[in-house]
């Protein structure tokens, strides 16, 4: 039975990359590249990575979906002309593309058949010296604790990859404003949801530190609404970046920089965080910048203002 | 002390940029400075304690191997460090005149400049697989925001061509990570060289990071990203990216070949990696030999002189090895330099086609003079830093009877020489009747100068090399010629 699903979702996996990159339509594509992100969650979480399926869910399927429909949007808006259908060009690269692929596929399938099956030495070692940080969720131990620099350049990565994007488009117009929220449902429906995805994210942050969830996760939701109050008009793409909206894209960085370094005054080690509150601390600031650099990337702006419906 | 100096190297660029964005306009330019004037500072006390003994090596987070991360800096890292200070530096002076930090261009461009800052300094002291591969996408991605601050859509086309290839080359590095972890259960560089034993997977690993990070130092024939990209960003992004950026991915190779991978009977592979730098020699200088545009010729001449790096695989001896890092660093301070002059040259003309240089010398005299003594050096004439890294290249493949590769060496210095007569002799021609009455901007004295000083330090590096020769010498693993 286990092994029918597993192989079921392998093969669906397969068949729906296939869909995303060969669709006849760019929207096609991204339908099949979200459906690949929620397929690909449930094989993370087949494989006992909850951690890694919450992340892909969120992540590569929801905000990463929602940022190529807008791009898509884009495109269509620039040159409405344009067929939206891509022409198929057809490379001569693909096919000994395609066999290096699939030889790769092969060698790391056959090294994983022969790999023993005992968690690596670090994994180990994380297991052990878990107890110690008074978290029991090990990824949280890893990403927070034990390999910190990692999580806090990711952050910075994030920035930079933000910052890039900000150079791209600075000199687009600005979208122009999606249709107003006056539908009789939405306002409620918004009532309901905002504050929906709001709870869910801090309980994603807090549940971080003893089971699946962290900052990245629910960053990711918190997202979601942001990127929902777009959809629904109640916050527009503005140009300039108010001290209000450049303050918690860099929380984040700052404070886990702060704190690390403010570690090596007391005669610790650099980034060797103080307690648990420390943990607790960067990961809501980690999740304030995450979420609002996905939502501003959505808005394809540097700042954002209120709309009053 | 020296902790306190490491930690700064990385957080010092990092909270910069984040408080550019938070600080009022008129402050930038002192938080700039702030933040860049004493990097070599910095520099100074880990260089005593890497002099002393060696290495500097520090547990992040104070967790041991292999649960955390480790930073350790020897004589190559620091080696880069300092060349990386040195054009953060220069290279920012020019940059101050460009993107004034107060403009809103200077906003878009300073936080990433930090940041590209940052990462390399985070990318040369750690010691840990993984945590090299975040600091390279660090890298790359702010290098290509820095590409696309340009506006012209030539810049944003390469901008984009280049993140596709680079994001396409992390997946291929993270690739092999993964499988090295999975068979030795540890991320540190130089533990996983004393347990990995050669065999299908460590090899498909090692394959796959190596190719992932040759198309990230665009070694020919995976440089096509790179002279677009280069030849069209804004000026000192162009010298900071073939200074040093496409420097660290080499960087990282060298350490996996010559650390992780250390004794791994490979000749085969040896003499392919030195073919591609022989491809890149001959390719790169080739096409710059062609190009109608002066900073094309120069990012061209970056995929050639790229090529010099890998000839340490065939060669693997300590001369070798010295000249490979000292070639690395004044190949740096020269093309640095090429990229600064050719910069502000397009900004005063509006244009670098080579047609319209004409007469230069006349008119931009300093610049153009950057230009020659640069060139003086990336040609390798005695007695620049440029000389010193192809004579010991040349003596080198002399040790070990390599003619073929002396050839090479002899022949990449004469093509070197062509191409860049080539934009001398240009500059210095007069044309008889003085038809460019067109309208220049006499580029800031800042911003020449700044070019000026880092060819004179290509040049000057020739007298200082005993030191680095000694200190390089120090770092070299130790693989026995064969």
């Amino acid at each position: 039975m286990n092994l029918a699903v597993d192989s079921l979702i392998g093969l669906g996996l397969v068949a729906l990359a296939w869909q995303a990159i060969s669709g006849r339509s760019l929207f096609r594509g991204i339908v099949m590249f979200v459906v690949f992100g929620l397929t690909m969650a449930l094989a993370w979480a087949r494989m006992g990575a909850p951690d890694l399926a919450l992340a892909e869910a969120a992540i590569g399927a929801g905000v990463t979906g929602a940022l190529m429909l807008v791009a898509l949007r884009r495109l269509v808006q620039l040159h409405p002309d344009q067929p939206a259908e891509p022409k198929r060009a057809r490379s001569r690269l693909a096919l000994p593309i395609a066999l290096l692929a699939a030889s790769l596929v092969a060698v790391i399938g056959l090294g994983a058949v022969s790999v023993d099956r005992e968690p690596g030495r670090a994994g180990v070692a994380v297991m052990d010296n878990l107890a110690e940080t008074g978290l029991s969720n090990p990824i949280t131990g890893v990403l927070l604790v034990f390999r910190n620099l990692d999580t806090l350049l990711e952050v910075a990565v994030l920035l930079a990859a933000f910052l890039a994007a900000l150079a791209v488009f600075r000199d687009q117009e600005q979208a122009p404003a999606p249709p107003r929220g006056d539908l009789p449902l939405v306002g409620a429906l918004l009532a309901i949801i905002v504050p929906l995805t709001i709870l869910v994210s801090v309980h994603l942050l807090l549940a971080g530190s003893h089971e699946p969830g962290g900052a990245f996760q629910a960053g990711a939701v918190l997202a979601a609404g942001g990127v929902l109050l777009i959809l629904a008009g109640r916050l527009q793409p503005a140009s300039g970046m108010p001290l209000a909206t450049a303050l918690p894209l860099v929380l984040g960085l700052l404070v886990f920089s702060v704190i690390g370094l403010a570690m090596m005054l007391t005669g610790a080690p650099l980034l060797a965080l103080p307690g648990l509150w420390a943990v607790y601390l960067i990961e809501a600031a980690m999740m304030i910048s995450i979420a609002l650099t996905l939502v501003l990337l959505f808005a394809g702006a540097s700042g954002l203002r209120r709309e009053r419906p | 002390m020296t902790e306190a100096a490491l930690a700064g190297l990385v957080f010092l660029p990092l909270l910069g940029a984040c408080l550019l964005l938070l600080v009022p306009r008129q402050w930038r330019t002192a938080l700039v400075l702030l933040v860049v004037v004493p990097l070599p500072v910095l520099l100074l006390p880990i260089t005593a304690v890497v002099w002393q003994q060696q290495a500097v090596q520090m547990a992040v987070a104070g967790h041991a191997l292999p649960l955390g991360i480790v930073w350790r800096v020897d004589a190559l890292s620091l080696l880069l460090l300092w060349l990386n200070a040195f054009l953060l530096v220069f290279v920012g002076l020019q940059a101050l005149t460009r993107f004034p930090p107060a403009t809103p261009a200077g906003l878009r461009f300073w936080p990433l400049w930090l940041l590209l800052a940052a990462g390399i300094h985070a990318l040369l002291l750690s010691a840990d697989l993984f945590n090299l591969y975040v600091t390279l996408e660090l890298v790359t991605l702010a290098g290509i925001g820095l590409i696309a601050t340009s506006n012209r859509p030539a810049a944003l086309q390469a901008a984009m061509r280049y993140l596709l290839l680079a994001l396409m080359a992390s997946l291929l590095y993270l690739l092999g990570v993964g499988l090295i972890y999975a068979e030795i259960g540890t991320l540190d560089l130089y533990e996983a060289g004393n347990l990995l034993e050669p065999g299908l997977l460590p090899a498909t690993a090692m394959v796959l990071m190596i190719t992932g990070l040759l198309v990230k130092a665009a070694i020919f024939p995976l440089h096509a990203w790179l002279p677009a990209a280069h030849g069209n960003a804004p000026g000192p992004v162009s010298a900071l990216l073939s200074a040093i950026v496409v420097k660290v991915s080499i960087y990282i190779v060298w350490r996996l070949w010559f650390w992780t991978a250390e004794g791994w009977p490979m000749p085969a592979l040896e003499l392919f990696l030195g073919l591609l730098g022989a491809g890149a020699i001959l390719y790169g200088s080739a096409l710059a030999l062609v190009q109608k545009r002066l900073k094309m010729v120069i990012a061209y001449s970056t995929v050639a002189q790229l090529g010099y790096l890998m000839l340490i695989f065939p060669l693997a001896s300590l001369l070798a090895w010295q000249a490979a890092g000292f070639h690395l660093v004044s190949h740096g301070l020269a093309k640095a330099a090429l990229f600064v002059a050719a910069g502000n040259i397009l900004a005063s003309l509006g244009t670098d086609r080579l047609r319209r240089l004409a007469g230069l010398d006349q008119r931009l005299p300093l610049d153009v003079f950057t230009l020659a003594l640069a060139s003086v050096s990336l040609m390798g004439l005695p007695p620049s830093g440029g000389f010193i890294g192809k004579w010991l290249f040349l003596q080198a493949a002399w040790e070990q009877g390599a003619w073929g590769w002396m050839a090479l060496i002899a022949l990449g210095g004469l093509l070197a020489a062509a191409y860049l007569f080539r934009i001398l002799a240009l500059t210095c021609f007069h044309p008889r009747s003085h038809g460019h009455s067109s309208r220049l901007r006499e580029p800031p004295s800042r911003a020449s100068l700044a070019g000026l000083l880092l060819a004179l330090a290509a040049i000057g590096l020739g007298f200082a090399s005993a030191p680095i020769l000694t200190m390089l010498a120090s770092a070299w693993p130790g693989v026995i010629a064969p």
